[in-house]
């Protein structure tokens, strides 16, 4: 059924943001070590001056994050089975999970454009640099509210579309993301923006969110598309 | 019913069957079929991701915070020093305490003594709302006596899991709040068994990060 099809393929979009943005980071050098709070003003510089792959990296990595929408509509299509009859929860995680695509997207595109022209005055791409990681690190919010969202549709939902352990990983990642507003505090050190508990933390639970989502739906949509697991449900209830 | 009355009106997108008033009719999404497994977990399989997540994410900051600690030892235990231990030490028993009261309040739940029950939550709410008091009174002694976040990575620390600590133990509140109503409304046990074995597992691992912190923060690094 084409449906399936085009459920399947936004459930695979999950996995595919982690894969796809990873990659851009590694090409553009924003991973393994990502410029810090603490970097100097000729590191920073630098860093932009590699253009063309600095440019390729970051246009790599836009489209890459770009794949979470199609994530966020499949969660929402099996928010509403969740819900029935006023999708609240199904609402809200669809207007958080949009501002969360321009959450992370916006950044790159800051960032791209800093390499756009990276003979201007240091201090100008000192400054854009600044803004561009901790507008990417610090809005914590809609990502929260999205995973609360999700964590509590899930527990709520009788038929247990997506199974119950899912709804507590999402409850775990929306902690996770808790000491980010730490980034505007510190200038080095683990709470600092590249810091281990804010960075890396988040990229790593936000790409946990990511996978599970993607496969548990992946797995869901599979077994509602299967007339004997349907069939034999049906009669069960 | 055969599977083609189940079917919704084909007109509609597919995720809008039966959302017209059949609220627990069968739906093409089906429920998983229970997994029955011998031996009794406490609240769900599901709930324990979280509470394993959560510990091992307060674990890291700490063995950081030991990292740390290595380096300058000497400015760490002055800086410990400068806490307040008598607090730390009625704030771990008064939370041992809520922990134990939970305890009971799931054995009275389960027995089916409401009010006993109810009695119990309370003064566990009480316990935490006693902690949450201290609590503040020790950052703003701290704060006042110029002991911020931002003097020190022994501060960054102490300020930062404590903090974490103290929205936990907000949340918990909220839920074992939430249990309470359950009680109010005399939910039987066997309906409610995963939400208050759940909360009451929640709240012990709030009981015990705050055992980890105390012995750590206050303890370990004042030697």
């Amino acid at each position: 059924m084409l449906t399936n099809r085009i459920l399947t393929l936004c459930a695979w979009a999950g996995p595919a943001t982690v894969v796809v943005a990873l990659i851009g980071w590694l090409v553009a050098g924003v991973l393994p070590i990502p410029l810090g709070s603490e970097s100097s003003v000729e590191k920073v510089v630098n860093f932009y001056s590699h253009d063309t792959r600095v440019l390729a990296g970051l246009v790599i990595s836009t489209l890459g994050v770009s794949l979470v929408f199609p994530l966020i509509a499949v969660i929402g299509v099996h928010m509403v089975r969740m819900e029935g009859r006023t999708p609240i929860l199904t609402f809200l995680q669809l207007i958080t999970g949009a501002a969360t695509g321009v959450c992370l997207l916006l950044p790159l595109l800051l960032m791209t454009t800093i390499a756009f022209r990276p003979d201007r005055s240091p201090e100008l791409t000192m400054t854009l640099n600044d803004i561009a990681w901790l507008l990417f690190i610090t809005p914590i919010a809609p990502f929260m509210i999205q995973n609360v969202a999700i964590g509590v549709a899930i527990l709520n939902d009788k038929r247990q579309t997506l199974p119950r352990w899912v709804g507590y990983v999402n409850f775990w990642v929306a902690f996770s993301f808790i000491p980010d507003p730490l980034a505007f505090f510190f200038h080095s050190g683990p709470f600092a923006w590249r810091g281990i508990f804010i960075f890396w933390l988040a990229l790593t639970t936000y790409a946990i969110f990511l996978i599970v989502m993607g496969l548990t739906l992946r797995k869901a949509i599979r077994e509602s598309a299967d007339p004997d697991l349907s069939a034999v449900a049906a009669t069960a209830a | 019913m055969t599977h083609a009355q189940v079917r919704g009106d084909p007109d509609l997108p597919e995720f809008l069957w039966g959302s017209d008033g059949v609220e627990d009719g069968p739906r093409p999404s089906s429920p998983r079929p229970a997994k029955t497994r011998p031996g009794h977990t406490p609240g769900e399989a599901g709930l324990w991701i979280f509470i394993l997540g959560d510990m091992t994410l307060f674990a890291a900051i700490l063995i950081v915070f030991l990292w740390e600690r290595r380096s300058d030892p000497v400015v760490f235990g002055e800086s410990a020093h400068q806490l307040i231990q008598p607090i730390g030490a009625a704030n771990t028993l008064v939370l041992v305490l809520s922990s134990y009261l939970v305890v009971r309040a799931v054995f009275a739940h389960r027995g089916g003594r409401y009010p006993q029950a109810r009695r119990l939550v309370a003064a566990a709410v009480g316990c935490a709302a006693v902690f949450a008091g201290l609590k503040a009174f020790e950052y703003y002694s701290e704060i006042s006596s110029g002991h911020t976040p931002s003097s020190g990575t022994f501060f960054t620390f102490y300020f930062v899991l404590t903090g974490l600590h103290l929205l936990h133990v907000i949340v918990g509140t909220v839920l074992l709040l939430a249990w309470q109503a359950m009680l109010k409304g005399r939910r039987s046990w066997t309906g409610s068994q995963k939400v208050a074995e759940g909360i009451a597992s929640y709240w012990h691992m709030v009981d015990l990060l705050w055992v980890a912190i105390f012995t750590l923060v206050y303890l370990v690094s004042a030697e």
